[in-house]
């Protein structure tokens, strides 16, 4: 059944983070994504996450999709401008894809090209007014487009901003919603019970949440995360847990399997699940958590 | 120099229609210089606007002033024992002025009277163009003293594209052509040899792609 629909059923969706090479071997892309096809809803692409260089989501997504799988498109203000921004979104409607995220991304200077000139010509909640007029068959210099596109228009969220920033992130949530966002993606969720405290304030007969489950990798990364990450913290159980298991990956597999089935239990719309570079783990993460 | 121009009089009413005492606040560099903010044009600005107020039967009291800088402390202050009586300001500084009054008198609306453009030189009196646009890594010594950042349409950085005719730009022919303008000067210095090196990739890190920008000189700090 195809996102939107399942989504709009409210049926539990599963999405998978596929992230495209630094280079242009797919195979390992491709056996990764074969392996959960027909076991996940669809496979998100990031857009060179942390501004770090990578094939593009495009190129992933057309890949994936000639392969069967349904994905989920990144389109990402930093690098591109309206130009840009509104060919690759032509391209892809073309290529069968639907699903389109819209992320502002992360600044260059955090990446691996730190001397690019970041572009930002529109930002995300020009990006979406975009994603619109093209829907209604105009571009955005208002010129008749030979056959529109329809979208199913997602966002991201950061939930564990403190205080006076969420507000922020929640009014800006309002104007993606009335910009027709349907579903928004959240960071990495460890502490299921603070992020209830999150999804309370949202008004989820109007938008589906999707959270994301990270894959830890090693008590190390736990660590660091809990400790660097602002706002996020990781249950001292979860990080004493992967330090004392006798084998440590199936331990991270199962506390990945554990958010995602409690995610579920709490009615969540679906989750994400970025695995970073494991994406061959994802069917243990499938089988742990009960999803087919 | 900053160069800036007025903005457009209805842009200026819609911003002060509320005001019921107004200061128009000029400064006395770039924007005199380009006559855009200087002590004549807030003369000039602050009776077309009494005039038209008057004529739609609206009360309000418009006192000017000019500073020396708008970008500097020391000048800022001067204006702090009587910024109080005023319910919003009128600065015809660049951008960089509007900001600072703002950040100093920060209960106060200071509205921004100019459109500040760009960083260039008066090339006869009522014509400025754009010489600089801050790139914080000047190249200027291996282009001839002629910047392929602000001059060429297109900030190429190994000649000119193909759409360079006669000395003009491909974009509009009323703009010179920065790449004719290097090749001119590199020759005249004889300095071709500079043009056939490739030019490395440029680093925008020290443009804006590094985020806002600063400049930190410990040795002057106090
Ligand atoms: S190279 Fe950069 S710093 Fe030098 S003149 Fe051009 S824009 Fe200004
Ligand atoms: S014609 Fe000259 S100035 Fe214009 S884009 Fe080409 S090289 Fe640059």
């Amino acid at each position: 059944m195809p996102l939107q629909k399942k989504i709009k059923s409210g049926d539990f969706v599963v999405l998978g983070e596929f992230e495209p090479p630094k280079g242009v071997d797919f195979a390992p892309f491709l056996k990764n994504a074969n392996q959960v096809k027909g076991r996940v809803d669809a496979l998100v692409v990031p857009e060179m996450g942390n501004a770090v260089l990578k094939a593009s989501s495009l190129g992933g997504c057309a890949m994936l999709q000639e392969a069967g799988v349904e994905t989920v498109f990144q389109v990402c203000c930093r690098d591109r401008n309206r130009l840009a921004l509104q060919a690759d979104l032509l391209s892809a409607s073309a290529l069968g894809i639907r699903n389109v995220v819209v992320t502002a991304g992360e600044d260059i200077r955090f990446g691996d090209h730190p001397q690019a000139r970041a572009v930002n010509d529109l930002d995300v909640i020009g990006l979406l007014e975009t994603l619109q007029k093209l829907q209604g068959g105009k571009d955005l210099a208002g010129i008749e487009l030979k056959g529109s596109p329809t979208y199913f228009m997602g966002s991201t969220i950061d939930t564990s901003t403190p205080g006076g920033l969420l507000e922020i992130e929640l009014d800006s949530l309002k104007k993606k919603i009335d910009l027709g966002v349907e579903y928004i993606i959240t960071n990495p969720v460890f502490d299921t019970r603070r992020f209830q405290q999150f999804v309370k304030r949202v008004d989820t007969t109007q938008v589906a949440i999707i959270p994301t489950v990270l894959l830890l990798k090693s008590a190390g990364m736990a660590r660091y995360i809990d400790r660097n990450i602002k706002g996020t913290s990781i249950p001292s159980e979860i990080i004493t847990g992967i330090q004392k298991a006798p084998d440590k990956v199936q331990e991270c597999i199962a506390i990945a399997a554990r958010i995602t089935a409690q995610l579920k239990e709490m009615g969540m719309a679906g989750v994400l699940i970025s695995t970073v570079g494991w994406e061959d783990r994802l069917p243990q993460i499938l089988d742990e958590a009960k999803l087919s | 120099m900053i160069v800036a121009k007025q903005k457009p009089i209805e842009e200026i009413i819609e911003e002060v229609k509320d005001s019921k005492k107004l200061l128009i606040l000029g400064c006395n560099e770039c924007v005199t210089v380009c006559e855009a903010g200087g002590k004549k044009e807030v003369a000039v600005l602050a009776s077309a606007l009494r005039m038209y107020f008057m004529n739609k039967g609206q009360e309000i009291t418009i006192d000017e002033h000019t500073l020396e800088r708008q970008c500097d402390h020391e000048y800022l202050e001067e204006i702090r024992g009587n910024i109080d009586q005023y319910d919003a300001v009128l600065s015809l500084a660049c951008g960089v002025g509007v900001q600072f009054m703002a950040e100093k008198y920060f209960n106060i609306p200071i509205l921004p009277g100019v459109d500040t453009c760009f960083m260039g030189a008066t090339e006869e009196r009522g014509v400025w163009s754009e010489r600089c646009q801050g790139c914080g890594k000047c190249v200027l010594a291996k282009t001839g003293g002629i910047c392929p950042v602000s001059r060429c349409a297109k900030r190429l950085f190994n000649g000119p594209c193909g759409g360079s005719t006669k000395g003009h730009c491909e974009i509009n022919k009323d703009v010179v052509c920065g790449w004719q303008l290097i090749i001119d000067r590199l020759k005249e210095l004889g300095k071709l040899d500079d043009y056939e090196t490739l030019a490395p990739i440029k680093d925008w890190s020290t443009e804006r792609a590094g985020g806002p920008r600063k400049v930190v000189r410990e040795d002057l700090q106090a």
